[in-house]
């Protein structure tokens, strides 16, 4: 009865009630699009860069993430990888050497990383095999084989066919040296990377640096980054039966986990606005309306309602306005976010810029549970709060002072 | 704050000159009257003169320990200078012929199995030598302390009939060193007995710990010296002299690539 009392009263001005309603339907459909987008991109940013390298997530010895020495190891990275691919939402467990040492062709020479991969899970694992654009990638077959960063084949002045000379500290303190053969060179877009990189056969790595049945990492990847964060928990019981370590992406990408943060923080602000400026908005039509009425509220109690009922009657018309607003507002902003999701948003010529951030031409925004219910659900606290603030008012109303005031 | 209370620290030190040079002169009698209130660049200097010779020949053992394993390695180390230096790797089998060149602060190292000379490239510099606690800084830059740092006398004391001199040094501004802070102590007899480094932060990093002082080649010299990392208990490497040699004359390929490649000696 006071819910349809409530609704009638809203209609009484259908003016001012429309226009309230496309001011909370307009920030809703705001939200949404706006958050929808973000984490589409941010999802697209993280599972882009994680894929060249690092893997979703990865298998390490205890205190290696502080101190990647080479004498860290993971014993027996054949089983320990078995059993993390036994687990669902890991697709591949790509055991990895990783020396540090220098790369020297003739009188040149720099400080590399040299990783000893397998080729068949590392191609599927990392972006790095689909992006050799001379010579090829590494195959089973290969032995004293090499590829490596554009940047570094260009440092070292060395091309395919060539050969590089590799000279890092092995396991056991003694030096680990070995000649290999240039059969690729990649450009993985991540500058840093196609500076920094060699890649060679695991095995090959293991002998040259005394790591037989040994491996320093273990990088796994899934068929989405959300699937392998849901396996984390179970990769823990795994890490811990195994007594090593369990990185998620955060850990892999500090830095990009801390520019995403503040992404999230510098736009919640922007949110936060945008809900108390409409929330305002709101709140001042109603307490106007408030006003207007004083003295019908007055005759109300002067037949016998209650205050609280009445007040209880304002606090649902602005209900009932936030949730017509909210509704109207999820249908349009849902409707484009599904759509744009569908679809993509191309960026035209800014393509080339998105490049550098590891980001394809066309970005897709996600609309999930987060970016669909978090900008209605903050308006209808917003909203459902402040108006208690008429409440207050009315519920404190006398018939006598309410129908003298106006 | 903390640089008053250096500066503070500083005069409570000065504050005494006659009283201190007094005491310093009974307590060490006859032998350390000479040296007075000693200053500590010059102090400095000569330790670091005293330790390496106009010239020398050296055959020195180094033994790496870690907490799962342990290594022993021989070499022959010649130097002339400040500036050049030649390791050469005698044992083990597996690292025997694995060689090291300074000349400046350039190093080159050469690897029998790849019969090849590689100049270590500058982001290099800080790794391990030979999977040792030592740096390729340490063996390039070993003279730093002397250029870079300024330094300052903060205690005298007296172990086996010794005066032994603590020196703090630090990095003059702008100066492009790794270290905070380096506190060296040296005996009278111009040995080194320990050599701590401090980061950026002013917090110990590593020690390093005179254990053997003897007589070689005619002076006192540190014949046994260990480097351990401050936060690493079970890590550490030994430095012992076996036979040394000083202030000979060297030939002039000694210090050149090709014999690095092709030992002629």
């Amino acid at each position: 009865m006071l819910v349809l009392l409530a609704w009638r009263n809203l209609w009484r001005r259908p003016q001012r009630t429309l226009l309230s309603l496309a001011s909370i339907a307009l920030v809703v459909a705001l939200l949404i699009c706006m958050l929808s987008f973000q984490r589409g991109v941010y999802a697209t940013m993280k599972e882009n860069n994680l894929r060249v390298f690092d893997g979703y997530a990865q298998l390490q010895p205890e205190g290696y993430a502080d101190d990647p020495a080479i004498d860290r190891v993971i014993d027996d990275p054949g089983r320990v990888a078995r059993d993390a691919l036994a687990i669902k939402g890991v697709s591949t467990a790509a055991a990895r050497v990783n020396g540090f040492g220098i790369l020297a062709n003739g009188e040149r020479s720099y400080g590399a990383l040299i990783a000893g991969v397998d080729p068949a899970s590392e191609a599927q694992l990392s972006t790095i095999a689909a992006t050799v654009h001379e010579g090829r990638y590494l195959n089973d077959t290969d032995s004293d084989a090499a590829v490596l960063g554009e940047l570094l084949a260009r440092n070292l002045q060395v091309t395919v066919g060539g050969r590089v000379s590799v000279l890092g500290a092995a396991r056991d303190g003694s030096v680990g040296a070995d000649v290999l053969k240039v059969v690729g060179i990649f450009r993985s877009g991540i500058p840093q990377l196609d500076r920094s990189i060699l890649e060679m056969p695991l095995a090959r790595a293991q002998q040259a640096f005394d790591m037989s049945d040994r491996a320093n990492t273990i990088a796994l990847g899934g068929p989405t980054l959300a699937a392998v964060d849901a396996a984390l928990p179970r990769l823990d019981a795994l890490g811990a039966r195994h007594g090593i370590a369990v990185l998620d992406w955060k850990e892999l990408e500090p830095a990009m986990r801390d520019a995403i943060a503040l992404k999230y923080t510098m736009s919640l602000l922007l949110y936060l606005t945008l809900v108390a400026v409409v929330a305002f908005i709101i709140l001042n039509a109603l307490l106007m309306s408030v006003l207007e009425r004083t003295h019908e509220f007055g005759v109300l109690l002067a037949i016998g309602m209650r205050a609280r009922a009445i007040a209880l009657m304002v606090w649902l018309e602005l209900l009932s306005l936030a949730l017509a607003g909210c509704l109207a507002g999820y249908a349009i902003g849902g409707g484009t976010a599904w759509w744009l999701e569908k679809r993509g948003i191309s960026f035209g010529s800014l393509g080339e810029l998105l490049a550098q951030y590891g980001l394809p031409p066309r970005l897709y925004p996600t609309l999930d549970l987060v970016s669909a219910a978090t900008g209605p659900v903050a308006i209808l606290l917003a909203i459902v709060l402040g108006g208690i603030v008429p409440y207050l008012r009315v519920a404190r109303l006398t018939a006598v002072a309410a129908m003298r005031s106006a | 704050m903390t640089r008053r209370a250096t500066t503070g620290r500083l005069r409570a030190a000065r504050a005494p000159p006659l009283l201190g040079s007094l005491l310093l002169a009974c307590a060490s009698a006859g032998e350390a009257a000479t040296t007075g209130s000693p200053d500590p660049d010059a102090l400095l200097r000569r330790a670091f003169e005293a330790y390496r010779a106009r010239s020398s020949h050296s055959s020195v053992a180094m033994t790496v320990h870690r907490p799962q394993w342990e290594r022993h390695l021989e070499m022959k180390v010649w130097t002339r200078g400040e500036d050049d230096a030649l390791v050469r790797f005698v044992a083990p089998p597996k690292d025997a012929g694995n060689a090291t060149l300074k000349v400046g602060e350039n190093i080159w190292v050469f690897n029998p199995k790849l019969n090849e000379v590689i100049k270590l490239p500058v982001s290099m510099m800080s790794q391990s030598w030979m999977g040792s606690d030592f740096s390729y800084n340490d063996l390039s830059k070993s003279e730093e302390l002397l250029e870079w740092y300024e330094h300052r006398l903060t205690a005298t004391e007296q172990a086996d009939g010794h005066t032994l001199w603590t020196i703090e040094s630090s990095p003059k501004a702008g100066a492009p060193v790794v270290w905070g802070k380096v506190a060296v102590k040296i005996r009278d007899d111009e040995v080194f007995t320990e050599e701590v480094f401090f980061d950026q932060d002013l917090k110990p990093v590593r020690r390093m710990q005179t254990q053997k002082i003897g007589p070689l080649g005619g002076r006192a010299y540190p014949l046994i010296m260990t480097m351990q990392p401050v936060d690493s208990p079970g890590q550490w490497t030994r430095i012992e002299t076996l036979q040394g040699e000083f202030d000979l004359t060297l030939p002039e390929y000694l210090f050149t690539l090709s014999n690095l490649q092709y030992p002629r000696q």
